[in-house]
């Protein structure tokens, strides 16, 4: 009778409504019955996950989620016939919302189980959910929160809203059926791909053969390689819609039992998607982007694993990551990607005909980049010995420059304004004119010169030779050593940059123009510390090329620095961390990220940090202007 | 061991056998069962799938007012089983649960004389009288602003209007289990509010507070 009672609740309650008298049954053998006073907390956001699917079955509960500032956004109301509880229940790694009771609840509870048993059964059941749970969470979760807290994100919003097309792998291998099974695998270990879709004779896709079909199908099975891999390929081919997102993959894997879907678009295979995409697309973790970036093998399978390093950023905030961390992390995933470009360039267009070295400089030298930053690199190589092998070299190293700006560019790298790339014969040089240059700036230091040296001194290899790049280094140690009037020339342009604290300690910004009331915190903030950290390596001979770590290296050998190591890293790290978050946040709405803040904008305890900042930056100015007093104008 | 005997466990992880019976009449000696009903509780989850319903075939004639309440004739219940059968059963379903029951006193008098004649001996189970525990309630509620007062000398159904249970349809002793089951339920809340979480002190408040005694209601408040 009570067993009824929920039967005939169910009855009227779509999506149950759609279940046949026997599945109904079955779900009335795993059912209980819960009563939750108004007010309680029936799931907590982030908290374990729900392993019942619970139907409202009088009262109601509210649905919303806390949001980074911690404001409560509904989602959704449910009432009577309403269920809840699914997403976390299929996802099963945490609950998505928080679920409250907004008065005195009772709710059929269904086990875990149960409910995974009809979503494989019963597709009405599964598309139901999906449509109604999926849109709902689209609509508000996304664009609410899209616009209401600009750091939260990661892994679920772009299970909901990324579509398949956008992480499916896009090459997708093919082979004839009629392959033997060792072919098979050795296609995949050339390829480095962990499917292999296998045609008929026509070219239509007739199954697939997995890493996971080697191991379960072959290997522990005993089976001889030298079998067709038809007779071991999995004969379902499961399809996905480009436009699909990316949860009704996942759902579709969890419904039959697979890993892998193929990926159509107007009828027309476009892609594969494995369990792996939707892993990384889920955890963007820096080590899965970096590991993904090793195993591409060509740029356009670069480009859109490039796209991700952004939104590790944004995760990296939103964990609350110190600049200097977040900015370590991005270099190391920038150099392995801008290894892998210029290892595919080796590839494409066979071995240097000399040794190189790909040096980078500016902000990548620095290890100081947090967004895409410009392009700013260079090509020094071995001296020729021969004018005709200068010839074959120049030709080499100009097509292998342009190959790279063009990765870098399609990777998301604009090209630099100034044009300090390796694309420009002027940056691609041997050993030898580099030590010209060098030399030429340093002897002869014209504002021009000076401002190519602070670009070009903060150089720091990635690929290649490193010995040139060091022998490039021991030259310029040599050079500057007791060159005052070049270091001088670099003491002017750093006491020429006046913090803009106003004399009632206000902070000055600009009067006119595009950035009214707003400050280059690049310009006023960054670049003062970046270059006195500069001028002092330089002065003592050190080799670091990072703000930080020249800091931390000057400890012990710079009185200056020693006196005011801790302060001068606490400022750094916090005027780099107000950059990186401005960016995220104007990328995040689609906007160029400039380095224009407004201070109105700031809260009062990061407006007196930035000022504490400005005044440290006045002080050390002070004392470089101090000792190099005669050479100052 | 019985679940009873662990007075520690908490009242969550406790399984409850929500009971009643429909009797003949209240007659001790005379009078005779006719049908048993039971829901499992875990904790406050109510077990809808674990329920137990068994009619008797009693060996008497039913007295009227029990056919009118039930709807149930002598006529249905020839073709059940008897009770030794039922009890049987039964003891099955409730195990080592804690009984529970509305005005459980009497359910219990006619079950265990049922088992000290089939099986020598009487249920050794804990039992628990959800009517003490209203009560409890009710006298708590007394210095709380509530827009209904929660009413008094209140039968299993009065209760169960409070509550918004509904009780509409046809009576047995399942769906009256069910309703039982369900006010158990709405008290839990309450109870763990006031700081009785372990299953040991619910059955003490029960057994003080028995009989709905305004002395011992009193008493009971000042130890909570």
């Amino acid at each position: 009778m009570i067993v009824e009672d929920f039967i005939d609740f169910l009855k009227g309650v779509p999506p149950f409504q759609f279940l046949t008298e026997e599945s109904l049954k079955r779900l009335s053998s795993s059912v209980s019955m819960e009563f939750y006073p108004k007010g309680t907390m029936i799931l907590r956001q982030d908290g374990p996950p729900s392993d019942f699917l619970r139907v409202v079955k009088k009262g109601g509960v509210k649905v919303f989620i806390s949001t980074e500032d911690g404001e409560d956004m509904v989602i959704d109301y449910r009432s009577e016939g309403d269920s809840f509880g699914l997403l976390s229940l299929v996802g099963g790694d945490k609950s998505r919302a928080n679920v409250l009771a907004i008065e005195d609840t009772i709710c059929y509870v269904i086990e875990k189980d149960t409910i995974m048993q009809l979503v494989d059964m019963s597709p009405a059941f599964t598309e139901y959910f999906l449509k109604s749970f999926l849109s709902k969470y689209i609509d508000k979760t996304y664009k609410e929160m899209h616009n209401k807290s600009l750091l939260y994100g990661g892994g679920d919003k772009l299970l909901f809203t990324t579509p398949v097309g956008e992480v499916a792998t896009k090459e997708v291998v093919t082979a004839p059926q009629d392959i033997t099974i060792k072919e098979a695998a050795d296609i995949m270990s050339r390829k480095r791909c962990s499917s292999l879709v296998l045609t008929d004779a026509d070219g239509v896709p007739t199954g697939i053969f997995t890493d996971r079909d080697i191991r379960d199908k072959v290997l522990s099975k005993g089976r001889n390689p030298q079998e067709k891999v038809s007779s071991v390929m999995s004969v379902s081919l499961i399809r996905i819609e480009a436009r699909d997102y990316c949860f009704e993959a996942l759902l579709k894997m969890i419904r039959f039992s697979i890993h892998h879907l193929l990926v159509v678009d107007g009828g027309r295979l476009k892609g594969i998607l494995t369990n792996h995409d939707l892993m990384m697309m889920q955890g963007t973790s820096p080590i899965s982007v970096a590991r993904e970036i090793e195993g591409q093998q060509t740029i356009d399978g670069l480009a859109p694993v490039a796209g991700k390093i952004n939104r590790i950023v944004g995760l990296l905030l939103k964990e609350g990551a110190r600049a200097s961390n977040i900015a370590r992390i991005i270099t190391e995933i920038n150099d392995r990607l801008l290894r892998r470009i210029l290892e595919i360039a080796e590839k494409q267009l066979g071995p240097p005909p000399v040794d190189y070295c790909w040096i980078i400089f500016g902000s990548e030298g620095r290890k100081e980049q947090t967004f895409k930053t410009d392009q700013d690199n260079a090509i020094i190589f071995a001296d020729p010995a021969s004018d005709e092998e200068e010839k074959r070299i120049t030709e080499y190293f100009a097509a292998f420059a342009a190959l790279v700006r063009d990765s870098l560019a399609k990777c998301g790298f604009p090209l630099c304004p100034a044009d300090y790339m390796a694309s420009n014969p002027q940056w691609r040089q041997p050993l030898k004119v580099w030590k010209r240059y060098f030399s030429n700036w340093i002897y002869t230091p014209t504002p021009d010169a000076v401002l190519k040296s602070l670009i070009f001194f903060d150089f720091r290899a990635v690929h290649g030779n490193f010995a040139l790049a060091e022998s490039l280094r021991d030259s310029l140690h040599a050079m500057l050593d007791g060159q005052m009037i070049f270091l001088g020339y670099m003491a002017n342009t750093i006491i020429k940059n006046v913090p803009p604290v106003g004399f009632f300690k206000s902070l000055i910004v600009e009067k006119s123009g595009e950035h009214k009331d707003e400050m280059n915190i690049k310009v006023k903030g960054v670049a003062p510390f970046v270059d006195m950290m500069r001028l002092f390596s330089l002065e003592k001979g050190l080799r670091e090329t990072s703000t930080l770590e020249r800091i931390e290296a000057l400890k012990s050998r710079h009185t200056i620095v020693k006196e005011y190591a801790d302060e001068l890293e606490h400022a750094f790290e916090f005027i780099m961390l107000l950059r990186m978050q401005h960016q995220f946040e104007q990328i995040e709405l689609g906007l160029e990220p400039d380095n224009f803040i407004n201070p109105n904008s700031l809260s009062n305890l990061e407006k007196k940090t930035i000022k504490e900042a400005f005044n440290l930056i006045a002080k050390m100015q002070g004392i470089i202007m101090e000792r190099y007093k005669p050479l100052i104008w | 061991m019985a679940n009873g005997t662990d007075g520690n466990r908490k009242i969550s992880a406790t399984r409850f056998a929500v009971i009643d019976t429909e009797l003949t009449g209240l007659d001790g000696k005379r009078d005779a069962i006719i049908s048993v009903g039971a829901v499992r509780m875990t904790g406050g989850r109510i077990e809808i799938s674990e329920s137990f319903y068994r009619l008797v075939n009693p060996e008497k004639e039913l007295k009227a007012p029990g056919v009118v309440i039930h709807e149930i004739t002598s006529e249905d219940l020839l073709q059940k089983p008897g009770i030794d059968e039922v009890m049987a059963e039964f003891q099955g379903f409730f195990g080592a649960d804690v009984i529970v029951g509305y005005c459980v006193e009497i359910d219990m008098e006619f079950l265990n004389r049922e088992m000290k004649r089939i099986f020598g001996a009487s249920i050794q189970n804990p039992v628990i009288d959800i009517y003490p525990l209203y009560e409890w309630a009710r006298s708590r509620s007394f210095y709380e602003e509530r827009t209904t007062s929660m009413p008094g000398r209140a039968k299993l159904y009065d209760i169960a209007r409070y509550y918004d249970i509904a009780v509409n349809g046809a009576h047995n002793s399942l769906v009256d289990a069910f309703i039982t089951a369900q006010i158990f339920q709405r008290l839990i809340p309450g109870l763990t509010a006031a700081g009785i979480t372990d299953v040991g002190e619910l059955i003490r408040l029960s057994n003080r507070l028995k009989g709905g005694d305004r002395q011992g209601i009193s008493s009971g408040i000042s130890n909570f």
